[in-house]
């Protein structure tokens, strides 16, 4: 599904990743987990296109995305749900989700995925009439999960699902993560909740500094020297 | 009486102010560019309108089938070459003022610092009224109010309705998420630029109805025409819209009641105090509505 190579990503003179190289398997959760300022994001900001690849290759279903414009990495089933899940806040829930379908092929069925989505947050269904901007917390991460899916991804980029909500909610959240990778969506899941994101995917990769210094599967990883050191603080 | 009547001939002049503010504020919340040229594209539309009903005697209306695609064209171009020059909101200040000055400069080499207006004989809303008792409106300012209603409207409609406007009010808010989604700023700057210019062709006709046309009016509307941007809040449509009828009522009862001469210092002392009470402006609904 997805294959990057040597990926190197900076910000002016500050590089940010190295040689990064990691693969996510069809229909797979994959984890990336690191502590802060480890390049996480920019790491999902660059598969997603948003940022730049200074070098490498991001190969999504064959095709080397590095070099699309960011507004045309979507067209080979890529969606993302950003750090802060970044919903657009004056519009309303509806016109979220809606937006998530603006690519033609989403747009074409995207009645069928409005209810899908309602069926999996219902509250959103609620309050589909509401600002997105008035939400809690936890809803917006929901829509912002949602208006992913309306693109139809193959892929679903996760950046730090589980970022400033209560546990609770953070469990519906990681529930509704599972609903969606079980019906073939592969995902990469970015997270700082290291236990969450062990538990959430089948592999992962640790991510320190720029750089993948492990991987493996998750169970590996538990117990492997530096991702307890380094992440887990044990 | 005349309060009434001023307050209503005002408010109908208003719909012009709005159908100017209109592409200026859609361009400047969506594409953050501060569009100077908008007031040398509107100047434009009505030296348009004023030649071709010379030339061809035709209905001043149906000289949009000309100048509407022409300032599609210009404003879709205009859009591209700002954004080909990673223009923003802070140049493009200064740039959009110096291509409207050329365009002010040009228009005086074409149709001279003279006052132009469209033969009487052309123009069947120039000097016609509607007599409501003892009210009179006059019929270019109701075409002007027309026009507003009908294009504001129908903006507002794709903004909410479609795809499309929602496409521009997600990009307006957000551009990154935007682009994830396919959002190609590129091309909506072509059709947003594109349809400013169509704003700007309708307004010059409707100014061209009831009004001379001189170069140096470009200026003139630079003032009001902000304030009905800000006031109605910027990427805000319908703002704009009641906005403009709001100014324009105002400012007519100014002239009436106190003194002509104070008609801008009361308008902008009234935004002044407008701004510092309600930053966000007047009829902002946040966001682009």
């Amino acid at each position: 599904m997805l294959e990057v190579r040597g990926l190197d990503a900076r910000y002016g003179d500050a590089q940010a990743l190295w040689d990064v190289a990691l693969d996510v398997g069809a229909a797979e959760t994959v984890c990336i987990v690191g502590p802060n300022g480890a390049g996480k994001t920019t790491l999902v900001q660059t598969i997603a296109g948003l940022h730049r690849a200074a070098a490498g290759t991001i190969t999504v279903e064959g095709v080397d995305v590095a070099a699309l414009p960011g507004h045309r990495v979507c067209d080979h089933g890529v969606a993302t749900v950003p750090e802060g899940r970044r919903v657009f806040g004056h519009m309303s829930v509806r016109d979220n989700l809606l937006l998530g379908a603006y690519r033609r092929p989403a747009r074409a069925v995207h009645r069928e995925t409005e209810a899908r989505v309602y069926e999996l947050f219902p509250r959103l269904k609620e309050r589909a009439t509401q600002q997105a901007g008035s939400l809690s917390g936890g809803e917006q991460q929901m829509l912002a999960l949602g208006r992913a899916l309306m693109a139809l991804p193959r892929l679903l980029l996760l950046d730090e699902p589980s970022l400033g909500l209560a546990p609770v909610i953070v469990d519906e959240v990681f529930d509704a993560i599972a609903a969606v990778n079980a019906t073939g969506v592969s995902v990469l899941l970015v997270e700082q909740d290291v236990e969450r994101a062990l538990s959430a995917a089948s592999r992962g990769y640790l991510l320190i500094e720029g750089r993948i210094v492990a991987s493996g599967t998750t169970t590996e990883l538990r117990e492997s020297a530096d991702v307890r050191e380094r992440v887990l603080g044990m | 009486m005349t309060a009434v009547q001023a307050a209503l001939s005002g408010a109908l002049i208003g719909g012009l102010y709005a159908l100017m503010a209109a592409g200026l504020s859609v361009t400047w919340g969506t594409l953050r560019v501060i569009n100077l040229a908008h007031f040398g594209l509107i100047l434009v539309g009505a030296y348009l309108s004023y030649q071709l009903t010379s030339a061809w005697g035709i209905d001043p209306m149906l000289t949009l089938l000309v100048s509407a695609p022409v300032l599609f064209v210009v404003g879709a171009a205009l859009q591209w070459a700002y954004d080909r020059f990673n223009i923003v909101e802070f140049n493009s200040l200064l740039v959009s003022f110096g291509l409207l000055m050329i365009i002010i400069e040009v228009s005086t080499q074409v149709w001279t610092a003279d006052f132009r207006h469209i033969d009487a004989g052309a123009n069947p809303y120039g000097t016609s009224a509607l007599h409501l008792g003892p009210i009179a409106l006059p019929v270019s300012r109701l075409v002007a109010l027309g026009f507003a209603l009908l294009l504001i409207g129908g903006g507002h409609l794709v903004l909410e309705r479609t795809f499309a406007g929602r496409g521009l009010r997600a990009f307006a808010q957000d551009r990154t998420v935007a682009a994830s989604f396919g959002i190609d700023h590129r091309r909506l700057g072509l059709v947003v630029g594109g349809l400013a210019g169509v704003s700007a062709a309708v307004a010059g006709m409707v100014f061209a109805l009831g009004n001379t046309i001189a170069p140096a009016h470009a200026y003139e509307w630079f003032g009001t025409v902000f304030a009905v941007v800000i006031l109605g809040g910027i990427g805000n449509l319908l703002g704009s819209l009641f906005a403009g009828l709001g100014v324009g009522a105002f400012s007519a009862l100014v002239a009436v009641l106190w003194d002509p001469s104070y008609e801008p210092f009361v308008l902008f002392l009234a935004i002044i105090l407008a701004l510092v009470l309600r930053p966000q402006g007047l009829f902002t609904r946040r966001g682009l509505a």
